[in-house]
């Protein structure tokens, strides 16, 4: 009898790494493309933008706001609801370019000015987080403090689910998944591509690698700082939207967690590295994923942990290059 | 009298106790590292108070010793800090610059979620009525202020002895201090250990005067806070952290009458003082006094 279980068994576990697996390479790949918004700016400034994670809330509450439009009670804009709604897609593209915009903002704000007074690079991780404070409670002011989540129906008339019957256990592969992973897959390849195949990239690759040199040969170094946090506010706008529609909007400070995670991911993968940053955000997803859910509690450390671990074995990530500190 | 320290004693208290935490901030700096750990070890050490004073393991210590457990609980809870601080430290002050923001932001967060899923921690809920140590609020500022005093007079004396010219010399140039015998992690440890030890014991004091603790107490807002008290205040000097705190954990309160708005204030201050005082605001009252001696040298010198 006993023996009858165990083949049983076997594909018992093989569903729910399947079902583990799926989810984990989703919330995954978000992380990546999120995170990738800290590699670009760290490449290029060696500064840390704490105000990441305030562009991702931005970004979320942008999308609902182009694709919902109905507030809640206890902002400013309590009961107001905006006279038009835009289709996901369109609203999801739109708040994205806005959250870009509002990465360049934060550049001018907060960065640039201390560039120019040669100022020390701590003082930029103050005022980013500065910019962080300002805009989260100008969202706050605005919108209240309560949960938004998005209807079901955002994204048109689709099944909110798949469900497949393996072995008698049931796999759900959530429509919101498949978009997230789908959406995240095509903006890193369109980065990729970026990056790596056009004379905007060529020149952002060239900063990155010494801005004093790359400014003598004719680059304009400010502009490409720019495009560079536009690109970094995009990609953060799309991974809060992204979030935001898969478990809601936990109030204007719901990015504050995924901020920190994304501090996680780009020091797994090697601060800097574009592959690095892929690589360590799909890890992250999948070891949260695949915390038994006795211990589900302490999946929010499964980030920290990665990130002390890594540190203190690997300071240059797993994909990395190591420094050589000279005198 | 009585009435303002009715209505204010509160914030003085909380003045006092966030200055106490910037300086535990800044002794890391001292040696140049940038470590944000402090809300963790804040957190630890009220965590103990309130476990000593609440559950019923520690009733005859309470009924034998009376008020004086409350001194026991921050001898321990500055003990335990210094062994976590010495465990993490060793390994943690290897790295550089942002690299160990990030470390203790982690260890910080790691503590965070423990302290959030423990039964001895209370869970999501805390530790509610942790027994006070008086009556009113405002007499807290009888173990904040002496503590604060005690502070200021070591880290003063401290600076002028061989060690504080260590951690100086560490801060300026790590390698040639090396070269010179001094031996760079061994002050750096220190630096961070006395941080913590601070940082435990105004948790341990902490703890019986907001009567309740939880994992709140100790989050990365917090670091955040701390360290725009040191970077504002100005790092080079103990009066920056001071001051920092001082005028950042009051500005919310100056600012009440905004409501909502006072956050969108604090974090336009953040940004413009970090743009117009890049060496803090002792930095500035510095290149003032500089200033002003130049000015009337050469007036003398014209006359």
């Amino acid at each position: 009898m006993q023996e009858d279980n165990f083949p049983c068994q076997d594909i018992m576990t093989a569903v729910d790494f399947l079902q583990n697996f799926l989810n984990g390479i989703s919330i995954g790949s978000v992380y990546a493309i999120f995170a990738l918004g800290y590699t670009l700016v760290f490449s290029i400034l060696g500064i840390i933008n704490f105000a990441h994670s305030a562009v991702f809330t931005l970004g979320a509450y942008l999308t609902y706001s182009l694709a919902v439009g109905q507030f809640g009670i206890s902002g400013i804009l309590a009961g107001f609801r905006i006279p038009f709604q835009l289709s996901f897609p369109i609203s999801l593209l739109i708040g994205a370019v806005l959250s870009g915009i509002t990465g360049v903002l934060v550049e001018r704000c907060a960065f640039r000015p201390l560039r120019a007074r040669d100022a020390d690079s701590l003082m930029a991780l103050v005022s980013s987080l500065g910019v962080a404070l300002v805009a989260v409670n100008v969202i706050q002011y605005l919108a209240g403090s309560e949960i938004y989540s998005f209807p079901a129906d955002v994204y048109g008339d689709i099944r909110p689910a798949i469900m497949f019957h393996v072995a008698g256990k049931v796999v759900v592969i959530r429509t919101v998944q498949v978009i997230i992973f789908a959406v995240s897959m095509v903006i890193l390849a369109i980065l990729v591509y970026l990056i790596n195949f056009t004379r905007i990239g060529k020149a952002l690759r060239a900063v990155a690698e010494n801005t004093s040199t790359s400014s003598l040969l004719g680059i304009n170094v400010d502009r490409f700082i720019l495009y560079t946090f536009f690109l970094s506010g995009f990609l953060g706008g799309i991974a809060g939207s992204l979030v935001g529609t898969s478990f809601g909007i936990a109030g204007p400070y719901f990015g504050v967690t995924y901020g920190l995670k994304g501090l996680a991911v780009i020091v797994l993968g090697g601060m800097g590295s574009v592959p690095g940053t892929v690589f360590g955000g799909l890890i992250i997803g999948l070891t949260e994923a695949f915390v038994p859910s006795d211990y589900s509690a302490y999946k929010e450390a499964v980030a920290f942990a990665f990130l002390l671990i890594v540190l203190l074995v690997r300071p240059q990530g797993l994909l990395g290059q190591s420094q050589i500190h000279k005198v | 009298m009585e009435d303002f320290l009715q209505n204010n004693g509160f914030l003085l208290v909380t003045l006092t106790q966030q200055a106490l935490l910037a300086i535990s901030l800044y002794y890391p700096l001292m040696t140049g590292q940038l470590s944000v750990a402090s809300p963790g070890f804040y957190a630890v050490g009220g965590y103990i108070a309130a476990i000593m004073g609440t559950i019923d393991f520690f009733a005859p210590w309470r009924a034998v010793l009376g008020w004086a457990i409350f001194p026991l609980e921050w001898l321990i809870a500055g003990l335990v800090s210094a062994v976590l601080a010495v465990l993490v430290g060793i390994p943690a002050l290897r790295l550089r610059g942002i690299y160990l923001a990030l470390a203790t932001i982690a260890f910080v967060e790691i503590l965070r979620v423990l302290c959030l899923n423990m039964e001895i921690t209370g869970g999501a809920i805390g530790i509610f009525g942790v027994p006070q140590m008086f009556e009113n609020r405002w007499s807290y500022i009888w173990v904040f202020g002496p503590l604060l005093i005690i502070m200021l007079l070591f880290t003063w004396r401290l600076e002028q002895t061989r060690v504080g010219r260590a951690f100086k010399a560490v801060r300026e140039d790590e390698m040639a201090a090396d070269c010179m015998g001094v031996n760079p992690t061994y002050f750096k440890v220190m630096a961070f250990v006395i941080g913590a030890v601070l940082a435990g014991v105004v948790g341990a004091m902490s703890a019986p005067f907001l009567n309740t603790w939880n994992a709140r107490q100790g989050t990365f807002d917090a670091s955040i806070a701390y360290l725009a008290y040191v970077l504002i205040g100005g790092s080079r000097s103990m009066w920056g952290p001071v001051m920092g705190a001082i005028l950042l954990a009051a500005l919310p309160e100056i600012l009440r009458p905004l409501k909502d708005a006072r956050l969108i204030i604090n974090g336009l201050v953040l940004i413009i003082a970090s743009i117009y005082l890049p060496q803090g605001i002792v930095g500035a009252l510095q290149r003032l006094r500089i200033f002003m001696i130049r000015r009337v040298s050469s007036m003398s010198g014209g006359s």
